[in-house]
C-alpha cells in the first residue's frame, strides 16, 4: 500500500510507525511532530528519519515553533497545506494520523 | 454494489480520553450506514487493538459501577454481538502478560456468536492493507 | 477533483489539531476538492454558535462559514456528542449538520481519501 502518516507527536507514535510497512511510505511531520524534522537530542537526529520513507514537514507548523526551513534535516522537504493536499491525493492511497 | 472497508486501529488507553470509546461507537455505527447508501452498497468496519490499545480489552471493567458510564468492554462486546471482525495483537498481549483468560473474547452471554481473534501483528498489517481507509484512534 | 472526508475528535481549544483539520479542509477546497468534515467527542465544541475571537484561543468560525459558502464543504457534528456537552440544535451555527455517527461512515463510502484524527 501507499501510505502517508501524518505524525503529530514527538514522543508518542514512533512504535506504531516502526511496525508499519508500506510499499511507499510518506511521513509528514505536523504539529509537534515537526520536532522530528529538526531537533537533535544528544546530537542525534530522530530515528524516524532513518526509515525508508519520503519525509515532509508542514511549514506552518515548524515556523509556528520557531524552526526555519534552513533548520530542517536535509532528508525533509518543507510543504504548505496546499502541497500537503497534493501529497495526500496524488502520492498516497491511504492516510493516517498519529 | 460496492463495499468500503474501514479498519479502526485502537492504540489509545481507555477512559482518560474518549478515543477508544469513539472508535468502537463509530465502528458499530457501520451497522446502520445503509440508510445513506444505495441498495447493495456497504461500509464494513473492523476493529484492531494494538500497542497500549490492547488494554481496552480487559475483562471485568467496572466503569458503570464507579462512574456511571458504559464500559469499553461493553462496547467491545456489542461489536462482537454485531459480528464485527475484531483483531487483538498477540505480541502486545504478551508484552502485558495478558492471555485469553484476561480479555474479552466473545459475547456469548448476550447471544453473540462471533469471537475476537488474537493474531500476530502481521495480520493487523494485512487488515490495514486490505482496508479502503485506516482510522487510528 | 476528489473528495476528502475528515473526521476529528480534537477539541477547539487546546491542541491545534482541529485547526489543522480546518486548514487542510480549506486548502483542499481551494484546490477544487469536496470536503466532508465530521466532528465527534470534544470536536463538537466547534458546532456551538456565538464563539468569540480572542488572540489566545483558536477561532475557526469565520473560516468555516466561508467554507460552507463555497458549496464544496459539508460540516457535521455528532448529535449525541454535542447533546452530552449541552450543545443543542438551537446552539448549532448556520449551515452545520447534526447527525449520528453513521453519517460519517457513509461519507467515507465514496471518499477518495479519509483523514481520521482520533485524539487530541
Amino acid at each position: 500500500m501507499k501510505l502517508a502518516v501524518l505524525m503529530s507527536d514527538y514522543r508518542n507514535g514512533i512504535d506504531m510507525i516502526d511496525r508499519l510497512s508500506a510499499d511507499s511510505l510518506g511521513i509528514v511531520f505536523v504539529g509537534n511532530g515537526v520536532y522530528h524534522a529538526a531537533t537533535k537530542e544528544g546530537g542525534k537526529a530522530s530515528s524516524l528519519l532513518d526509515k525508508k520513507a519520503n519525509f515532509y514537514a508542514l511549514t506552518e507548523d515548524f515556523e509556528t515553533r520557531g524552526i526555519t526551513s534552513a533548520g530542517l534535516d536535509s532528508r525533509v522537504k518543507a510543504v504548505t497545506y496546499g502541497d500537503l493536499v497534493d501529497v495526500i491525493f496524488n502520492d498516497y492511497e491511504k492516510v493516517i494520523w498519529l | 454494489m460496492a463495499t468500503t472497508k474501514l479498519a479502526f486501529i485502537v492504540r489509545s488507553l481507555p477512559y482518560k480520553t474518549e478515543a477508544s470509546r469513539l472508535a468502537l461507537t463509530h465502528a458499530i455505527a457501520s451497522q446502520t450506514v445503509e440508510i445513506y447508501l444505495k441498495d447493495g452498497d456497504l461500509v464494513e468496519a473492523s476493529v484492531s487493538y494494538v500497542g497500549d490499545g490492547v488494554l481496552n480489552c480487559m475483562k471485568g471493567q467496572q466503569g458503570m459501577k464507579h462512574y456511571g458510564i458504559t464500559t469499553i468492554e461493553g462496547h467491545a462486546k456489542n461489536s462482537l454481538l454485531l459480528d464485527m471482525r475484531v483483531l487483538i495483537c498477540k505480541e502486545d498481549l504478551d508484552k502485558f502478560g495478558l492471555t485469553e483468560d484476561n480479555i474479552l473474547m466473545d459475547a456469548e452471554d448476550i447471544g453473540g456468536e462471533t469471537k475476537a481473534n488474537i493474531v500476530a501483528y502481521s495480520e493487523i498489517q494485512k487488515e490495514m492493507e486490505t482496508a479502503s481507509h485506516i482510522l487510528v484512534c | 477533483m476528489g473528495k476528502l472526508t475528515i473526521g476529528t475528535f480534537s477539541s477547539l481549544v487546546g491542541s491545534l489539531s482541529l485547526d489543522f483539520a480546518v486548514k487542510l479542509a480549506e486548502a483542499a477546497v481551494k484546490k477544487g476538492h469536496k470536503v466532508d468534515f465530521w466532528m465527534s467527542g470534544n470536536a463538537t465544541m466547534l458546532a456551538k454558535k456565538g464563539q468569540k475571537a480572542f488572540k489566545d484561543y483558536s477561532f475557526l468560525a469565520k473560516t468555516i462559514q466561508d467554507l460552507i459558502a463555497t458549496g464544496n464543504f459539508q460540516i457535521c457534528a455528532c448529535e449525541a456528542c454535542a447533546e452530552a456537552r449541552g450543545y443543542h440544535k438551537e446552539d448549532c451555527p448556520d449551515g452545520f449538520i447534526r447527525k449520528s455517527m453513521d453519517w460519517y461512515l457513509a461519507s467515507t463510502f465514496d471518499a477518495d481519501r479519509v483523514l481520521h484524527i482520533g485524539g487530541d
